[in-house]
């Protein structure tokens, strides 16, 4: 009396459209205390996953400061800590169009502007910030926030800054200039920010 | 224990018939004593009426009401399925009496209801256990359908009442329900400090997973319900993690390459990784293997391509690309090969692929944003929202529910829809700005 299917009588008269899609083959009394596991059995707790340092690739991870998480990939020596650039009123935010990433006429000219001071100043390492607005989703706006930083580093290259001198770090549309949701707020928030730091 | 008898007969259309979705006629009014809640979802289909009495505390002294509660917490569960109407009664049916137990189905039966979920709770100190009994009650018989226990610390409490909606479910229709699940999202205003939290499904309990006070964003949960990857600044740079909420464990580094390290995405096997990395040049998507700590690269344009999301069956990974000028779908077979493009025209980023495998979520930008799907093939793309802003959609793992952030309340908050796009639910409230949910696979 217990079958699986004594209910078919029930759910019959209810018409519940697709949802009724047969019998499941379990039976219906059982004393389990919880179910088993849903997910893979592949990654279970102290699987190798952890044990190996990630990114087996030709660049080696960094970040491995000591705070913290578990393993570090590998020495971070190739990346600056943001935290010690600070921004100097010389070196000017350059801006972008919606979902763009080319470097506009007007904008050139200042980064000539910005390539000159980094050029008379060599001692200088520079951090590039690129930033979005709030249009677009965040996961996009970091790899477009990516592109902008990385555009505004070619042309400061090609205008002879040593690209060994130069960081970049997107932050996507996580850290805006201005709340306001309006085009005047948007325009300053597509920007490339600079930030300096003696070598 | 107490005994109550009065489950009389009372039809009360309930007030969580959501706003701007017709209800369906109220059944007659009658007596004091039992509600029917009748929470609408568009199609016009009909569900089952289900009876779910306060659950009987057969063991330990029940002083936070937790009989109570559960029967409430599991009606919800079952009203949310969008399969349920639940007719509510007042008071519990006692334990080991056929006869006050058959008086009580009568009743409920009378007011409308189908089939009866009786609960029998023990609270054992730091445990709990359930037994649940499901009836059939549309004939004289009361046919007992199922019999199942369930144990919990009693720390987590509304988890039993959540497997118990989820065999409800189960038993209906052959597939468990999803209650027993979380709904990790961030927490935090742009400009500040974003933290990753989880909730139940429902938005109850949220608990914090990072605290670290860096901007961290886009969680993902793994196919076994044990980790979130998840992008963190909290060494400086867009760094990619894996957190594992349910365990005294201390956070995994998975990618921190130079440039960003972002958008993970769990193959169903949870064996694989994919992810966006910029440190070959531009944001390419890539795939580490999570024995083994080997990267493979599947994609090489000059352009933006981000956000992987498998196919539930592992051999497809469909993506963002702005390679047409603007970024849209594209999907691509896992090794990389056989690109083409699913969307066109818009603005198209946040593919996730449907567990039942033919359908992708996305966002559309149209000025605001709304979620939209699409079949695989690329045809038959339809908006499910409208109101507000609409973003970062997340499957239930049945693939029936989708949860999103909205700012139609005027801050960011997450709700649930079915996957047509009604019955939406809010699932967070409050002053915080919570967005990018990610829906857990059931839990184990």
């Amino acid at each position: 009396m217990l079958s699986r299917c004594s209910h078919v009588l029930v759910a019959s008269l209810l018409v519940l459209g697709v949802v009724l899609t047969g019998c499941a083959k379990r039976p219906a009394t059982t004393q389990a205390a919880a179910p088993a596991p849903t997910g893979a059995a592949a990654t279970t707790p102290g699987s190798s996953a952890q044990a190996q340092p990630p990114g087996g690739g030709a660049t080696p991870p960094s970040g491995g400061s000591s705070s913290g998480g578990t393993q570090s990939g590998g020495a971070s020596t190739a990346r600056p800590a943001p935290s010690e650039f600070v921004s100097i009123a010389e070196l000017k935010d350059i801006h972008f169009d919606f979902d763009k990433y080319d470097i506009r006429p007007g904008d050139a000219k200042m980064l000539d502007t910005n390539a000159g001071w980094l050029k008379s100043n060599p001692n200088h390492l520079v951090l590039i910030e690129g930033h979005c607005d709030e249009r677009g989703t965040n996961e996009y706006n970091l790899a477009l926030g990516e592109r902008r930083a990385k555009s505004t580093m070619n042309y400061l290259v090609s205008q002879g800054v040593q690209a060994s001198r130069i960081t970049i770090i997107s932050y996507g549309e996580e850290r805006p200039l201005c709340t306001e949701h309006n085009e005047e707020c948007w325009a300053k928030n597509r920007r490339a920010h600079f930030l300096v730091k003696p070598r | 224990m107490t005994v109550r008898r009065s489950l009389v007969v009372a039809l009360v259309v309930s007030l969580l018939a959501l706003p701007g979705l017709p209800p369906v006629a109220p059944p007659p009014a009658r007596a004091q004593g039992v509600d029917v809640f009748l929470n609408v979802t568009g199609g016009g289909s009909r569900k089952l009426n289900i009876a779910i009495p306060e659950f009987t505390v057969v063991a330990g002294n029940d002083v936070a009401g937790a009989g109570k509660q559960l029967a409430s917490v599991a009606g919800a569960d079952l009203t949310f399925s969008g399969l349920f109407s639940v007719v509510a009664g007042t008071g519990s049916i006692p334990a080991n009496n056929p006869e006050l137990l058959r008086q009580s189905w009568a009743e409920f039966a009378a007011a409308g209801a189908h089939a009866g979920v009786h609960g029998l709770l023990a609270l054992r100190g730091e445990r709990a256990e359930i037994e649940m009994r499901l009836y059939d009650i549309t004939t004289p018989a009361h046919r007992l359908i199922a019999t199942r226990k369930f144990e919990m610390p009693a720390a987590q409490m509304r988890r039993l009442a959540h497997k118990v909606a989820d065999e409800v479910v189960l038993q209906f229709t052959g597939e468990p329900g999803i209650a027993d699940t979380k709904i990790a999202y961030v927490v935090g205003p742009a400009g500040a400090a974003k933290e990753i939290v989880m909730a139940d499904y429902d938005g109850a309990g949220a608990a914090p997973v990072t605290r670290n006070g860096s901007i961290n964003l886009m969680p993902v949960w793994s196919p076994d319900a044990r980790s979130l990857a998840f992008t963190s600044f909290r060494q400086g740079y867009p760094d990619l993690y894996r957190a594992f909420p349910f365990e005294r464990r201390p956070e995994q580094t998975l990618a921190a390459f130079i440039g960003i390290n972002s958008s993970p995405s769990f193959s169903p096997d949870g064996k694989s990784l994919a992810m966006t990395l910029s440190k070959d040049g531009n944001p390419e998507i890539y795939v580490l293997s999570l024995a083994s700590g080997t990267m493979r690269r599947l994609t090489r344009h000059a352009g933006i391509d981000t956000e992987p999301t498998w196919s539930p069956n592992g051999r497809e990974i469909a993506f963002v690309s702005d390679r047409g000028g603007v970024p849209h779908i594209f999907v691509m077979d896992a090794e990389g090969a056989n690109v083409r493009q699913i969307t066109s025209g818009g603005f198209h980023t946040q593919p996730r692929w449907s567990p039942r495998g033919d359908m992708i979520a996305y966002t559309q930008r149209a000025g605001t944003h709304d979620i939209w799907v699409v079949d695989v093939d690329g045809s038959n793309p339809r908006r499910l929202t409208s109101g507000g802003d609409n973003q970062g959609p997340t499957w239930a793992p049945n693939g029936r529910h989708l949860a999103f952030q909205s700012s139609r309340s005027g801050r960011w908050q997450i709700y649930a829809m079915l996957a047509d796009g009604n019955a939406l639910t809010a699932l967070t409230r409050g002053s915080a700005e919570n967005t990018s949910p990610s829906w857990s696979p059931r839990l184990p």
